[in-house]
């Protein structure tokens, strides 16, 4: 039996050792050794990074780990020093770079997205298949709640918010609404990801929500936008012209002590190579 | 009025409609989880990376990382579950103490999960700066574990009887060397057993690590101990989060019953751990 | 190495580490609470006064914990008003039957139960009990507050059940035989004579089990809907909601370290901390109780 003992003290050296060494990997922020790139962030430009990140692996067997957790998150890891790349789908707000104004960060675009107001196909399919700015703030400031009043079903609109910090919610919001941090009290669900999004959309019959054009399907239909000079339709050709209104780029923040490794990385992103995973994702490239 | 006869025949409806009810729960949780998990399960899964944010691909990392957190924590726990337990059934006399002592276990057992994570992320990631890691998440786990090892190690040490503390004391033995010899040794199927029911429970925690130990795709076996890994309860978020894609959904049960197999096998071990281990003396 | 004849470690390093290693244990639940504590400064000194509010907008300072708070508790009453008298009436079968058999497939099955992740709990809410709720009821989703609810009920009921079903075994059979002597009827033993007996370890079951439905977090999050408001009516369970646990799930990631933001998430969690703590301690408590009076005489 003291021989299981012997072996307990021995358990108990091997995990004090280790938790020195981790406090040793701590220190000020500096985390990831040797040549692992972590990003984290938006999940707009996740699928696009995520599909780069898996190629550019598999050819130079780098290792990059890719996280999840919204714009604000990412900007947040990557500034405390957790991540090496922060994924973004707005820009650093004044109190983000205020926040962390010891540090100095580039924002690089990898490629261009369009937010859509988005309804459930069987909305859809019954004749609202376009809405004005103002239609849309209507509904989610609560002023309208059924569907017959933009010529749909007699039916009470069911509104999808999502989270505060996410980018997609803040573009949206800041185009649409005309103030990026507009509460929406006409809001029946709010949902993260644009995944839940999508969902939530497709589960419903007459549900609105704002969703990225990457993430519509048969389920879940993008409208036209309603302006003075007749409807722009959400298609990539009207985004690529300006003539979609709610657009913005899909950033990459790195701090000024960035690792060789990523810079490798982000070079590979927005090379013709790599700019193909941002295509197949859905999106634009940015260098046309 | 209802006649007391008849009383007693609701009664007796009512228990057995209760009973009826329980067991359809039951058997529709375990049917789902069953029936389709066993569509989504086959070797390539189980030995693939996943691809396409989990939608393709297999579980072979997210195993792996659970695994490497769980075993860590347990090697973590383990000496500190028993040199506390010692403590508390051999030094300890006040039964004051005791119960103060008795009292911080339980209150750490009541301790809600996410809590954990909070405290995780709040000392260790941020304040110690380690960023997100596997080995923090292991010590969390391990401190989560720590309530149930203790607790079924100091009741494995209070069935010890007390003779065999008074012939160690009467050979002149110390109290470390009684320890050492005679409360260790015959306690140790207290302390495995507890391990073991805590490793059942913490591999199935999702809220302790989703903020500090693990990351979304791309992570495989770490290189260092500040390294995030993948594990299976928070794939199964990810994948919970996508359920109009069948894919993703069929994934997402696919991982749950590995997940559920691993708590059951820790679970098995620990109840053969209890039957085998149990030293002759109190057999 | 010489593994046949370890050197005996000394007396005063044993004893050392064995202390060590209590001190911790016993530490540490008062090291989370005060990391918590220390975490909560800017929300206290920045705008303490909207804690009390309704409103949760951190763009502008607003922190409002009402919402969540009462989507807490009324996500956790929902689950015990399902759980309690599931649990205690089936409980109460499994006790009284004659069927040892019937009882031991029961009682591992629980333990089955016990042990799904939350997580899976979780899956299970999204992929069948959310979309069931939404097309039971004819509504636009199955992300709430009841659904919610219902998903906790299912958790909690084999903790429930496996703590009533002890107690009420361990009524002991003198009582029963007694009761019966006089005429009662089985339904009178046990309404009248074994529960009231039993009422102390139910009455802890129930505390437990309490303490668990307000802290779960990932099945709640994910069926709730997340909404940061109060229903309207108020008790409206049919529309989405928050909970404290679901919120911290949702938004802990995105808050830098530091912030009001932050620091009034870790408020919450604080205050939820305290509550599970009471909760917890008021069942040790009335389990540890020694049984007085005529009990004494009978146990």
């Amino acid at each position: 039996m003291r021989y299981i003992f012997r072996y307990g003290v021995h358990v108990a050296g091997v995990s004090f050792a280790a938790a020195t060494i981790l406090t040793a990997c701590g220190g000020d922020g500096v985390k990831t050794a040797g040549d692992t790139v972590s990003i984290s962030g938006s999940t707009t430009v996740l699928p696009a990074i995520s599909r780069a990140a898996d190629d550019y692996t598999m050819q130079t067997g780098a290792k990059i780990i890719v996280n999840a957790g919204g714009s604000g998150g990412g900007f947040k890891q990557l500034a405390e020093g957790q991540t090496d790349i922060g994924m973004m789908s707005r820009d650093i707000t004044a109190e983000e770079r205020a926040r962390f104004a010891r540090h100095s960060f580039t924002v690089t675009a990898i490629g261009r997205d369009a937010v859509a107001p988005a309804v459930s196909s069987e909305i859809y399919d019954a004749g609202v298949t376009q809405l004005s700015f103002e239609q849309v703030t209507d509904i989610y400031m609560g002023r309208v709640d059924n569907w017959s009043a933009f010529g749909g079903p007699d039916r009470a609109i069911f509104a999808v918010d999502k989270e505060a910090g996410r980018g997609t919610r803040q573009v949206f919001a800041r185009i649409v609404f005309g103030d990026k941090n507009m509460q929406a009290p006409g809001a029946d669900l709010v949902v993260g990801s644009n995944n839940e999004e999508q969902t939530a959309l497709a589960q419903s019959d007459s549900a609105i929500g704002m969703i990225s054009f990457a993430w519509a399907n048969a389920d879940v239909r993008p409208l036209s936008i309603t302006t003075a000079n007749g409807a722009v339709a959400p298609t990539l050709d009207n985004v690529n012209s300006g003539a979609f209104p709610i657009t913005r780029d899909l950033l990459i923040v790195t701090r000024e002590d960035v690792s060789g490794q990523a810079k490798a990385f982000i070079d590979f992103v927005l090379s013709p190579e790599g700019q193909t995973h941002v295509v197949d994702a859905g999106y634009l490239p940015v260098n046309k | 009025m209802i006649s007391r006869a008849a009383k007693e025949h609701i009664f007796a409806a009512a228990t057995r409609a209760a009973l009826g009810l329980s067991v359809c729960i039951l058997a529709f949780l375990l049917g789902a989880i069953i029936v389709r998990g066993a569509q989504a399960i086959s070797l390539d899964f189980l030995f693939m990376p996943s691809r396409d944010f989990g939608s393709r691909g297999g579980i072979s990392y997210q195993i792996f990382g659970s695994l490497l957190i769980v075993l860590t924590a347990g090697l973590i726990a383990a000496p500190l579950a028993l040199g506390a337990s010692v403590y508390r059934s051999e030094y300890i006399k006040n039964t004051a103490a005791q119960r103060l002592f008795d009292l911080a276990l339980y209150g750490l057992n009541g301790v809600p999960s996410i809590i954990f994570g909070l405290f995780g992320l709040i000392l260790f990631v941020n304040i110690f700066g380690t960023g997100l890691s596997w080995f923090v998440g292991a010590v969390i786990l391990a401190i989560m574990m720590l309530p149930t090892a203790c607790m079924a190690t100091i009741s494995a040490m209070r069935g010890i009887d007390t003779p065999y503390r008074e012939n160690a004391y009467a050979l002149g033995l110390t109290r470390e060397q009684t320890a050492l010899r005679i409360i260790i040794p015959q306690s140790l199927h207290g302390l495995v057993t507890g391990l073991l029911i805590g490793l059942a429970r913490a591999i199935g925690e999702t809220a302790p690590i989703m903020f500090i130990a693990t990351a979304f795709s791309g992570a495989g076996v770490p290189s260092s101990l500040a390294e995030p890994v993948a594990t299976l309860p928070t794939h199964i978020l990810a994948l919970a989060q996508q359920a109009a894609d069948p894919a993703a959904l069929q994934n997402a049960w696919g991982a749950s019953f590995t997940l559920i197999a691993l708590v059951a096998m820790f679970s098995l071990a620990a109840f053969f751990a209890r039957a085998r281990l149990l030293p002759l003396s109190q057999r | 190495m010489d593994f046949t004849r370890p050197a005996p470690p000394s007396g005063r390093a044993l004893r050392s580490y064995f202390l060590i290693s209590a001190l911790i244990c016993a530490a540490i639940c008062a090291v989370i609470l005060i990391t918590l504590l220390g975490q909560t400064g800017p929300v206290l000194s920045h705008n303490p006064a909207s804690l009390f509010g309704t409103v949760w907008n951190p763009n502008l300072g607003q922190y409002g914990i009402i919402p969540m708070l009462y989507g807490s508790i009324v996500v956790m009453v929902i689950a015990m008003a399902i759980a309690l008298p599931l649990g205690v009436l089936t409980a109460i079968y499994i006790a009284e039957t004659r069927s040892a058999r019937l009882r031991g497939i029961i009682k591992s099955a629980l333990e089955v139960l016990a042990g799904i992740p939350s997580i899976v709990y979780g899956l299970i809410g999204v992929a069948y009990i959310s979309v069931w709720v939404a097309k039971g009821l004819d509504l636009q989703t199955g992300r709430l507050i009841l659904t919610a609810g219902l998903i906790l009920a299912v958790m909690i009921l084999p903790t429930i059940l496996t703590l009533t079903e002890d107690a009420i075994s361990n009524v002991p059979v003198i009582q029963r035989e007694n009761a019966r002597a006089l005429g009662l009827y089985r339904h009178e033993v046990i309404l009248d004579v074994v529960l009231p007996h039993a009422r102390r370890d139910i009455l802890a079951a129930g505390l437990l089990a309490l303490g668990r439905a307000l802290g779960e977090t990932m099945a709640v999050m994910l069926v709730i809907g997340s909404l940061d408001r109060l229903p309207s009516p108020i008790f409206n369970v049919l529309s989405s909601g928050q909970t404290i646990t679901s919120k911290l799930g949702r938004e802990l990631g995105e808050s830098a370290f530091g912030s009001a933001h932050f620091s009034a998430l870790v408020l919450m969690g604080l205050i939820l901390v305290l509550i599970t703590l009471t909760l917890t301690g008021a069942a040790q408590w009335l389990i540890n109780r020694r049984p007085n009076g005529v009990e004494a005489i009978y146990d």
